[in-house]
């Protein structure tokens, strides 16, 4: 376990004038780390039960948590992020008086701090969010000289820099008056472009049963690169929906947005469908910084999803029956980049005898024998309908994973594909509406793609006693700026949800 | 030599205080900043040998005047460092921010942090850049963080130079600006924080402000700036929610000034990061806050954009904004809007779940306009968050347990405030609460366990009234402890933790009374022994509780030791055994004995007889003889007896006690740890050294003198030790169940490793109203060097516990380690001096380890001749003209190092000639005698 960390003295000054008799010295490393650990339920892995550490009680109120330290003091509040082998944590300054102890939500520096870290995860573990061991340990030793230039005084002003150190700033023409923004780190020469790409992702559960309704979602991110000469140009996007297509709602945009209608936010997932809604044309006025960013998000209500699936298991003597239909929605057009099913057993032997059929695509079964992995290649077939049916006999050596969830009948098939040059909810991007307003006018080219995508597209075995409301969100996704021309390359790897 | 920095600053930077007891603040302090001096040194370890200083100033410069110096040896680094190297240059920029600030140089208004201030100023404003080269413009930006800083912790410091500021903000075009701005805005709210506090200060005042281009604050005008340090107020946070209240400004409506320099920060706020922007607009709503001419309004243009953002930063100063200024700026319907965006960025796919989980938290503390209770640090649901608005932030399986727990707070309050016991709401929780049970009862991870007993004692908190549920609860429980025994240390905490914080609510007893139900129900066949001892815990904690029955628990161990009697009794498993006993010890104080005499007698005897293991075969024996024999009186006399003394807590104990594991064993075989001190070395006045006994002996001569001196040290263990006296005495304020202590066994264990580990120490006793114990410590140094040890102890209290405990740190002092010359006794004073007189003359040349040094301080003769009697008289060596001028003295220090003074004074001035034959000694003899000197200098004065 390595530890990197940086004190700001003079933070820690005002920090003990403001606290006055309350203060709390920060301990040192080895205490506060081990502290942390406690608090963030990772101590002692081995023990069922630690009192410190289970007490039901005690209710950790992330992202802020608070550190017990020897008789009554208590280190709060500590924001932590964990993510594979990374925690970062820090300790803002709580700048109002801390008797009785304020909320999290009165304190500015909470969410500067959140912002911070969310920098500070993205410059270590990258776009990908994976690292091995040597990566992770280099981008960790760069940390402290990053540090002194983002943040020198524990104040962090600057936003950090994705790729390795933060760029010099590069001088403006001396002829410009114009101010360069500060999330602008330098300027472009060259042929202006402008990339603009919609990715829609659709979530779904599907329960097979009256008594339990389905449910879907959908979000879409528009991410662009821009390519524009000039110290602060203009470039509008303008998104647009079908005559029927339902109005775009919980919409996020990037900073870098310099205006906004109002009629664009009001609509919310919230509120009922209201037939009133706005419903576009959405336009956003920016002016992009250098790097690829996400101009803005939204989610949408689409009235069917994309696939209706079923999945029927049934015991036999020695064996499981399966049978899966997969059904295609007429609306959605019947061209995949790819398409897979999969369908893991749990809390079972490995399978030793799979015998399968399937109406159209390929079956495989796992190395480690406890999955099946049905590829639907690019095209349903007329009937827009596939099935699969046939029997396993699972009496392999070794046991397969397990799962609380997953037990007797109850399993779940999980949907992973990629529909280029659609999106579900009709949302596009016209050519003609990107507008670019540039000193020097220069040609643009704009080049648009969308796609639709599925992440936790599930059918589940009507066994399940449970009530799925959502699911947990996924990491943003990072933006290739590469395949903006062919349709975004989704890094989706096929792999397990989340928390199975 | 750099690997050789790069291991002292880590292990610096690992354990401060660690490393600072090898050496002292001062040597590391001024070791560093020679090496900071030194030109052959690399820059890139310059940068390191800075970290220290950045990082803990305080340590390493702990009074201003030591802060004053070190930042005019820095500065003077800085003059003398090219401008290529930037990097060492910020860092070096950022240091000096670090020791001025730290040590209080800046409030104290001190020369060094004048020149500082100057030199920052001037690095701000020079703008001449040669093309294409940006170092400078690092060395500008670090120069306004600088700047930032120092304002931020002495506010008002840059009040006189606002026009200076804003016109560097609005000539810049680069990325720069961004600092200026940060810094105007900054300077400008504290320097209106500080007109509100001006009786009588208006629109003219701020408009001389806002013009205002004098010098740094305390430099112009000391008394119209009040500039105090310890104003907390000040630095904080002016923005508190409906409660805080904030000091005025009155300007009436003419404030141009004030309103263009506003006009400009916010039209210029978009050029910003989203983490300035949010700065930025928390100042400015602290100004306007403080400036009722400037209407709220002025914010407008920005607020759709705030409100759009994804930005968690500019989201947060919004609702910051709505905090201050409440329905002057947001209107009912913006009110509505941000609680319904909340509730969706509480729960959009695309954001991080730290930020979704802060959102939350957000909207139980969420400013509203007319807040119906007053703003305390109690989680409340807004008025408009209804339960279907809340819908969308039902917990759900799939949810990590963190924002599982959120959700689940956030729907019990809701649904609390609805009040309506009967709605879906809150059977969706419970169902909920009992899904998660399900996974708990499939073979949850330990994480789902744990979760799922918080969620469950959430609920209980929030629901316990609504019997339905609470009964429901109870019941699945009970039947998922029967499947999961291990789970009895979760369950038993949730039964402890609700009987303590819902102390109206008796919902745990009927937890407890299914328990009892559903174990002494199972069929004995049937019971696996491992499953045993939980039945037994959870037995024990049963019969706990006067209002639960115990007869059907003693049909069960009745059962389970005649009826098994083939494997539990004869296995003769002691932790079972003391199980048992610890449910029929418990069962014997319960007030419905009388009607459980018989079976219990039973169980006794039989145990008694037959169990395989003869402890318990004793305490059994025991337990019936009581039973039997005693009246119900005497019993309990023997078996609890809270002993009304003190706090109630204190019980004392018997040897019965030790039989029942579950309270009795633990408690008096636990170590227990007490929260603080309890009693102290404190250092024992010492007695006069032993005087060398004054023999006249036959002279010999020098040389062979000396020759014999050292020939002592060939003997192993001669002259190498130090004895210290301490009295052991009780801390303050006292507490009762300490009056009395019992074999105190003392422990040391030292922090470096100048000492040979030192022996424990046993006190057969410590009574407070008692002579304190004289303790003596024998220390056997390796080097003498002074050291901080830490000691703890271990004790029996009067109740018959044992304790640990921590003691203060005892500090061995440089002068502690001085010994008078260890001469053979029948030596003569002669001797001694001869001795003194070639040690001298050795040193002198300065060989190996050896060296001399000076030290002059102002003392007239008369202190210095009080100094040295008060000081170094054990140590005199006596002169052989006896009315000399000159004092001198041999200190010895084990193992074999000398430190020999020759102590004169001249006009006012003392000399301390020193000579030592380990030079190493010399810094801890400086602040030695640096501080006996000045200690008399004080007096004197």
């Amino acid at each position: 376990m390595r530890l990197s960390n940086r004190r700001f003295s003079t933070v820690e000054h005002r920090a003990k004038i403001m606290a006055g008799s309350s203060y709390v010295a920060v301990p040192e490393d080895r205490i506060l780390l081990k502290l942390l650990l406690t608090e963030l339920g990772l101590s002692s892995p081995n023990k069922p039960y630690v009192a410190d550490r289970d007490d039901c009680l005690y209710r950790p109120r992330s992202p802020a948590v608070e550190l017990r330290l020897n008789g009554k003091a208590t280190l709060w509040p500590v924001l932590a992020i964990s993510q594979g082998p990374l925690i970062l944590a820090c300790l803002p300054l709580v700048d109002i008086p801390s008797e009785p102890r304020p909320p999290l939500a009165s304190l500015l520096s909470v969410s500067q701090g959140l912002t911070f870290l969310a920098g500070l995860q993205t410059f270590v573990l990258g776009s990908g969010g994976k690292l091995d061991r040597e990566g992770l340990d280099s981008r960790v030793a760069m940390l402290p000289p990053l540090l002194l230039q983002v943040c020198p005084l524990g104040t962090p002003l600057d936003t950090i820099p994705l790729a390795g150190t933060p760029t010099a700033p590069t001088a403006p023409t001396s002829t410009v008056t114009q101010k360069q923004p500060a999330w602008k780190t330098g300027l472009y020469r060259g042929r202006a472009s402008v990339n603009v790409a919609v990715v829609e992702t659709v979530r779904s559960m599907q329960y097979g049963n009256q008594s339990r309704q389905d449910t879907w979602d959908v979000y879409g991110t528009v991410t662009c690169k821009c390519e524009v000469e000039g110290v602060l140009p203009n470039v509008t996007v303008t998104l647009t929906l079908p005559p029927n297509g339902s109005p775009l709602q919980d919409i996020l945009v990037h900073p870098c947005v310099t205006s906004l209608d109002s009629s664009i936010l009001t609509t919310s997932s919230v509120d009922g469908a209201d037939g009133s809604a706005f419903s576009g044309p959405y336009k956003f006025p920016f002016s992009p910084p250098l790097e690829p960013f996400r101009l803005c998000s939204y989610t949408s209500q689409v009235p069917v999803p994309p696939i209706l699936g079923s999945y029927q298991l049934k015991a036999e003597e020695n064996n499981l029956r399966v049978s899966v239909s997969l059904k295609l929605h007429e609306s959605v057009k019947n061209s995949f980049e790819y398409c897979e099913a999969h369908l893991p057993f749990f809390n079972r032997n490995q399978m030793a005898v799979a015998d399968v059929k399937v109406s159209s695509g390929q079956l495989d079964v796992s190395k480690e024998k406890n999955l099946l992995v049905w590829a639907l290649g690019q095209k349903f077939p007329k009937s827009r309908e596939v099935t699969l049916d046939g029997k396993i006999t699972f009496s392999g050596s070794s046991r397969g994973p397990s799962d609380p969830l997953c037990t007797g009948l109850t399993a779940y098939i999980k949907l992973y594909l990629r529909v280029p040059d659609t999106t579900l909810s009709g949302c596009c991007v016209d050519q003609h509406s990107v507008q670019v307003y540039s000193s020097a006018k220069p040609r643009i080219s704009t080049c648009k793609s969308r796609a639709m995508i599925s992440k936790h597209f599930l059918c589940f075995y009507p066994y399940v006693k449970l009530k799925v409301v959502s699911l947990c969100g996924p990491q943003p996704e990072n933006f290739s700026p590469k395949s903006t021309t062919s349709g975004i390359q989704l890094a989706q790897p096929p792999c397990p949800p989340d928390r199975w | 030599m750099a690997t050789n920095w790069t291991e002292r600053i880590r292990a610096f930077c690992c354990s401060p205080s660690g490393f600072l007891t090898e050496t002292s603040p001062d040597t590391f302090l001024s070791e560093l900043l020679r090496e900071l001096r030194d030109d052959r040194v690399s820059y890139g370890v310059k940068v390191l040998l800075l970290s220290p200083l950045c990082e803990y100033p305080t340590l390493l410069c702990s009074s201003e005047s030591a802060g004053e110096e070190t930042a005019l040896d820095l500065m003077s680094v800085f003059t003398q460092c090219p401008s290529r190297f930037s990097q060492f240059r910020c860092h070096l920029l950022v240091a000096l921010t670090g020791v001025l600030v730290c040590s209080s140089c800046v409030n104290g208004h001190s020369r060094a942090a004048l020149d500082f201030l100057d030199l920052l100023l001037r690095m701000a404003r020079d703008a001449s850049d040669p093309p294409g080269e940006g170092t400078r413009r690092l060395l500008r930006a670090t120069a306004c963080d600088c700047l930032r800083e120092m304002e931020a912790s002495c506010p008002g410091l840059l009040s006189q130079r606002l026009e200076l500021l804003a016109g560097l903000r609005q000539l810049e075009t680069s990325r720069l600006h961004q600092a200026f701005g940060v810094l105007q805005i900054l300077a400008l709210r504290n320097a209106v924080y500080q007109l509100t506090k001006q009786a009588g200060a208006g629109a003219a005042h701020l408009k001389a402000l806002l013009g205002g281009n004098g010098s740094v604050a305390w430099e112009a005008d000391q008394e119209a700036v009040h500039m105090d340090a310890t104003d907390a107020a000040m630095l904080s946070s002016l923005i508190l929610g409906p409660m805080g209240r904030v000091p005025t400004l009155h300007t009436g409506p003419d404030c141009k000034e004030l309103r263009s320099v506003l006009s400009s920060l916010l039209e210029e706020s978009y050029l910003l990061t989203p983490l300035c922007q949010a700065a930025l607009f928390h100042r400015l709503t602290e100004v306007v806050a403080m400036v009722p001419g400037i209407p709220p309004a002025v914010f407008r243009a920005q607020l759709l954009r705030l409100l759009g953002t994804n930005e968690v930063c500019l989201l947060h100063v919004t609702l910051l904004m709505k905090c201050g200024f409440t329905d002057s700026l947001f209107s009912a319907e913006d009110e509505a809007f941000l609680l319904k965006r909340l509730v969706v960025l509480s729960q959009h796919p695309l954001l991080s779940s730290p930020e979704k989980l802060f959102y939350m938290d957000c909207i139980l503390h969420f400013p509203e306009n007319r807040p119906i209770s007053c703003g305390d640090s109690d989680e409340a649901p807004p008025v408009l968050l209804t339960p279907q608005l809340a819908s969308v932030l039902l917990p759900s399986v799939f949810n990590d347990s963190a924002t599982l727990l959120s959700r689940l707070n956030l729907q019990a309050l809701v649904f609390l405030e609805e009040g309506d016991e009967e709605s879906r709401g809150l059977a969706y929780i419970y169902d909920h609460l009992a899904a998660l049970l399900h996974i708990v009862d499939r073979g949850g991870s330990r994480d789902i366990v744990v979760t799922f007993f918080r969620a469950a004692f959430l609920f209980l908190f929030y629901f316990h009234h609504v019997e339905r549920y609470a009964t429901c609860l109870s019941e699945q429980l009970c039947h998922l402890y029967l499947q999961h025994t291990r789970l009895a240390p979760h369950i038993l905490n949730l039964v402890n933790q609700t009987q303590e914080r819902l102390p109206e609510c008796k919902w745990f007893v009927g937890l407890l009374q299914g328990l009892q139900r559903v174990i002494t129900r199972v069929p004995f066949g049937q019971l696996p022994l491992h499953d045993l001892s939980s039945h037994l815990k959870v037995l024990d904690r049963v019969a706990e509780e006067e209002e639960i029955c115990q007869r059907s628990s003693l049909c069960f161990l009745s059962t389970i030791v005649t009826q098994t009697s083939s494997s539990l009794c004869t296995s003769g498993d002691w932790r079972l055994g003391n199980g048992l006993l610890g449910v029929c010890r418990r069962v014997l104080l319960h007030p419905n004995l009388d009607s459980m005499l018989i079976p219990l007698a039973d169980i006794l005897q039989h145990l008694a007889f037959h169990y395989g293991d003869t402890d318990i075969r004793d305490h059994a024996r025991l337990y019936y003889t009581f039973l039997t024999m005693l009246s119900r009186e005497k019993l309990s006399a023997v078996l609890v007896q809270s002993a009304a003394e003190g706090g109630g807590q204190v019980k004392k104990r018997t040897l019965s006690c030790v039989m029942a594991e579950s309270e009795g064993l633990t408690n008096t075989l636990t170590v227990h740890q007490t929260e603080k001190p309890i009693f102290q070395l404190t250092e024992a006045l010492p007695g006069p050294h032993q005087e060398a006994e004054n023999l006249q002996l036959n002279q010999e001569d020098e040389y062979k003198t000396l020759e014999c001196y050292r020939a002592q040290f060939s003997k192993s263990g001669f002259a190498s030790l130090i004895v210290l006296k301490y009295h052991l005495t009780h801390t303050e304020p006292h507490d009762p169940r300490f009056e009395q202590l019992f074999s105190i066994q003392l422990h040391f264990s030292l922090t470096d490793d100048h000492y040979e580990e030192l022996q424990d120490i046993s006190v057969p006793c410590l009574f407070r109203q008692g002579p304190p114990p004289v303790v003596q410590l024998t220390l056997k140094p390796r080097r003498p060097y002074p050291t901080t040890i830490h000691a703890s102890a271990i004790f029996t209290s009067k109740d018959g516990l044992t304790w640990h405990t921590a003691m203060p740190d005892i500090h061995v002092a440089f002068q502690q380690v001085f010994l008078p010359l260890p001469a053979p006794p029948t030596w003569s004073r002669a001797s001694t001096r001869d001795v003194f007189e070639c040690l001298w003359d050795e040193m002198r040349h300065e060989t190996g380890e050896s060296c001399i040094s000076l030290f002059c301080c102002q003392l007239g003769e008369a202190a210095l001749k009080a100094l040295v009697e008060k000081h170094f008289h054990s140590f005199l060596v006596p002169d052989p003209l006896e009315e000399a001028a000159e004092f001198r003295a041999l200190l010895f220090l084990p193992p074999k190092s000398h430190m020999l003074l020759k102590i004169g004074s001249t006009e006012d001035a003392a000399h301390f000639n020193m000579a030592t034959d380990d030079c190493r000694l010399l810094p801890q003899m400086n602040s030695y005698l640096l501080k006996v000197t000045s200690s008399l200098e004080n007096s004197v004065s």
